[in-house]
């Protein structure tokens, strides 16, 4: 139920419902226009995409395209503004980038993990972010890549365990610090509760740690400015908020944890016009919005002179319930604030608007 | 005080101790008399239920069996209708409380109507914003799609040009620069390659292939969290730490011994090395001691139960590694090796008993351990065979 009080606070307001007839995986917005993509897999174990357009209250159906494997993520991130190509990971490892004016054939295409792509993040396109457009895919095989579209067949990075390590689900990839055109990294969550930043321009891991619980979903605040907030949510219910501004060299980066949902947090995504406003999405149906506030100090020094980070704290602006099974996707559309699609695994997908997000 | 006799003709004044009762003529309205007591006189209002003069005010001359009768009748009836007062009483406190409840749910109810008024306000402002949006959206659209068809229409005639001209000129430099700028958008329809070419500024290259090892963090057993079996393991451990700590109190005959001799693991090593040069009845010996002291170590057994193998103490080999196995529980990831040893050892001394069938159990037991080993496996395979030949001889 929501919180009523407090006329002032924000208000998630449910605008459209659309029952699907497969599981949904994956929703997102298709850049500079009301539709929004459905990603999923059919009951006979085909992927499925289908293309809406939000109309006068209700989700048309443009297109429906089906797909040989169920599809588990896509991304509109690394895609220009003007072809708003979708790139997409499915169930056999394979990434493939459509154009969906024409989906018959992918425009790139490269079976690039032997396990299911578990997640899939895009930068350099959109007109966000410096420098060339890539994609990063992290699956369960354990390993993370880089694939940059003009190049055929081999990723430009490739993060995978040493010889002989036994092999931990990848189960999150965000990048982020992408801010000039040599700069940026690639944030991975892991099911064992490692969290692994790659630098990119370095080709090297730049910070490690672990959360204890499997890492279900990270997201810097902004990907194309140094960075800034990382935001990791994990199984039972935690998430933790790291300061990435000032990296200690033996303690790593400051945080701040909150526990929120009762169960496992599955995404988390922060409003592209507001960085410092953020929606957690929870096993059990709910959504929460939280705002961070920033510390009077963000980094202060320690007793050897190095410096620190400092966190700030996070406060929950409103909470809502809307099904009983998990909310497993949620995007934030880029052109209108407050707007949201959020997805869960009762087949249906729900189109949000949250209000008073200027008054925060 | 209690004045009875509801429609008949007892009058009853009880206050205790004192009891004024009176047989009265004819009926009298109960609810509507009183009796006052004060200063010493008690003054009866009584109605009559029906006008009419009285002979006298009791009745006289009635038996003393009517008069039971009246007062009996009296009685129950002042019960009954005190009862029903009560019920009464308590029908209407009901109703009360009925609507008390009513009048608080109606409160709610318009609170709740107006915070969900106001919701539907929002809801309908913010679906005309979102309306506005979206035709917006869609105008831009088709801007967008004359644009790119005017523009295709463009382009095509700029590159006819430019053909004409490559033609012209044969100048192989700008040819290379057409292919390279055509490089970027592979296998898409050539009108938005086009616009690709003519719009994008200058990306870098492809970054140069690199790769990250890395490590995942271990842990003490190497499952997570999710997938632990925590509770066991935490029990294994705690076993481990008691065994080393147990020492038995039989002190008497251990004051003879040295320091070190008294210490389980050195007891351990030194059995270890006597196996290992042969010398298997000392081992025995050094075994049989670190058990007195510490007979919670499952691998004291285990290395005993070797021994004995190899000393042809069949039935004691059993029992070792029987009892190595009960210490061994519970089965976690960090005893597997000790588990798949203390099998193997029982089923040798089984099969050395003939008792091929126990051996057989044993050795399927470490091959489910250990799949991969391929010692266990020909060794179980051999005694499949032994025991087929048997059957088939039998």
């Amino acid at each position: 139920m929501a919180a009523a009080a407090g006329p002032e606070r924000p208000q998630v307001v449910a605008h459209v419902q659309q029952a699907l007839s497969y599981t949904l995986f994956d929703c997102k917005w298709v850049p500079r226009s009301a539709r929004l993509l459905c990603l999923g897999s059919a009951a006979r174990g085909t992927g499925v995409v289908q293309l809406y357009e939000l109309r006068a209250g209700r989700l048309e159906l443009l297109r429906e395209i089906e797909k040989a494997k169920p599809i588990k993520c896509g991304t509109f991130g690394a895609a220009s503004l003007q072809q708003r190509y979708l790139a997409t990971g499915d169930f056999g490892g394979s990434l493939n980038v459509w154009n969906l004016e024409a989906p018959e054939i992918p425009v790139y295409s490269v079976k690039g993990h032997k396990e299911i792509i578990n997640s899939i993040d895009g930068v350099g396109g959109l007109g966000i972010g410096e420098g060339a457009p890539e994609i990063v895919t992290g699956s369960r095989d354990g390993t993370v890549k880089v694939w940059d579209p003009r190049q055929k067949d081999t990723p430009v990075a490739n993060m995978e365990p040493v010889q002989g390590e036994s092999k931990r689900d990848c189960w999150t990839v965000a990048f982020g610090n992408a801010y000039t055109q040599e700069e940026r990294v690639v944030c991975a969550g892991y099911d064992n509760g490692d969290i692994k930043l790659f630098d990119l321009k370095t080709m090297s891991l730049r910070w490690e740690t672990n959360i204890k619980n499997g890492v279900c979903s990270v997201e810097f605040d902004r990907k194309d400015v140094n960075m800034n907030k990382l935001v990791a949510t994990s199984l039972e219910g935690k998430f933790h908020v790291f300061d990435m501004r000032t990296q200690h060299p033996t303690k790593g980066f400051a945080s701040v944890s909150e526990k929120a949902h009762k169960s496992t947090i599955w995404q988390v995504r922060h409003l592209p016009q507001n960085r410092d406003i953020f929606m957690t999405s929870g096993g059990a149906g709910s959504l929460h919005l939280w705002k961070y506030e920033y510390p009077a100090q963000r980094s202060k020094k320690d007793s050897e002179g190095a410096e620190m980070g400092v966190a700030g704290s996070v406060s929950l602006l409103q909470n809502v319930t809307l099904s009983t099974q998990p909310i497993s996707s949620l995007d934030w559309s880029p052109d209108k604030k407050g707007l949201c699609v959020c997805g869960a695994f009762d087949q249906t997908v729900r189109v949000l608007i949250v209000t008073k997000l200027n008054k925060v | 005080m209690h004045l009875g006799s509801p429609q008949l003709h007892s009058g009853v004044v009880s206050v205790p101790p004192f009891l004024f009762e009176a047989i009265l003529y004819a009926p009298i309205d109960d609810t509507n008399s009183t009796a006052k007591i004060g200063n010493g006189i008690v003054f009866f209002t009584l109605y009559k239920k029906e006008v009419g003069m009285w002979d006298s005010l009791t009745l006289e001359n009635a038996s003393k069996e009517t008069l039971q009768y009246l007062r009996e009748n009296a009685v129950r009836k002042a019960h009954e209708k005190a009862k029903e007062e009560t019920e009464a009483k308590k029908v209407t406190k009901q109703e009360h409380k009925k609507y008390a409840l009513e009048a608080t749910m109606k409160l709610e109810e318009a609170e709740r109507k107006r915070i969900e008024e106001l919701k539907e306000q929002e809801r309908q402002k913010v679906t005309k914003e979102l309306e506005l949006w979206e035709d917006q959206q869609k105008y831009v659209e088709n801007q967008k799609k004359v644009q790119k068809e005017g523009q295709l229409h463009e382009e095509v005639g700029q590159l006819k040009e430019k053909k004409k001209e490559k033609n012209n000129k044969t100048s192989i430099p700008s040819e290379e620069t057409l292919k390279t700028r055509l490089k970027p958008t592979k296998g898409s329809g050539s009108y938005s390659m086009f616009s690709e070419n003519l719009k994008e500024e200058q990306l870098p290259a492809p970054r140069s292939s690199g790769t990250i090892k890395i490590n995942f963090t271990s842990r003490v057993f190497p499952t997570a969290l999710r997938e632990s079996r925590v509770a066991e393991e935490e029990e294994w451990l705690h076993k481990q730490a008691e065994a080393r700590r147990i020492i038995s109190a039989d002190l008497s005959e251990l004051e003879d011994l040295k320091e070190e001799e008294k210490n389980p693991d050195w007891l351990k090593d030194k059995g270890n090395k006597m196996f290992a040069t042969g010398n298997y009845l000392a081992a025995v010996n050094a075994y049989n001691l670190a058990v007195r002291l510490n007979n919670k170590r499952p691998l004291l057994y285990l290395n005993r139960a070797a021994c004995h193998l190899k000393l042809r103490n069949l039935h004691k080999a059993i029992e070792d590694s029987s009892k190595a196995l009960e210490l061994l529980t519970p089965p976690v990831p960090d005893n597997e090796n000790a588990r798949v040893k203390a099998y193997v050892r029982r089923g040798t001394a089984f099969c050395q008993l003939e008792l091929y069938a126990e051996g057989l159990q044993d050795y399927e037991a470490a091959l489910k351990i250990d799949p991969k080993n391929k010692t266990i496996e020909k060794d179980a395979e051999k005694i499949r065979h032994i025991i087929q030949g048997t059957m088939q001889n039998s």
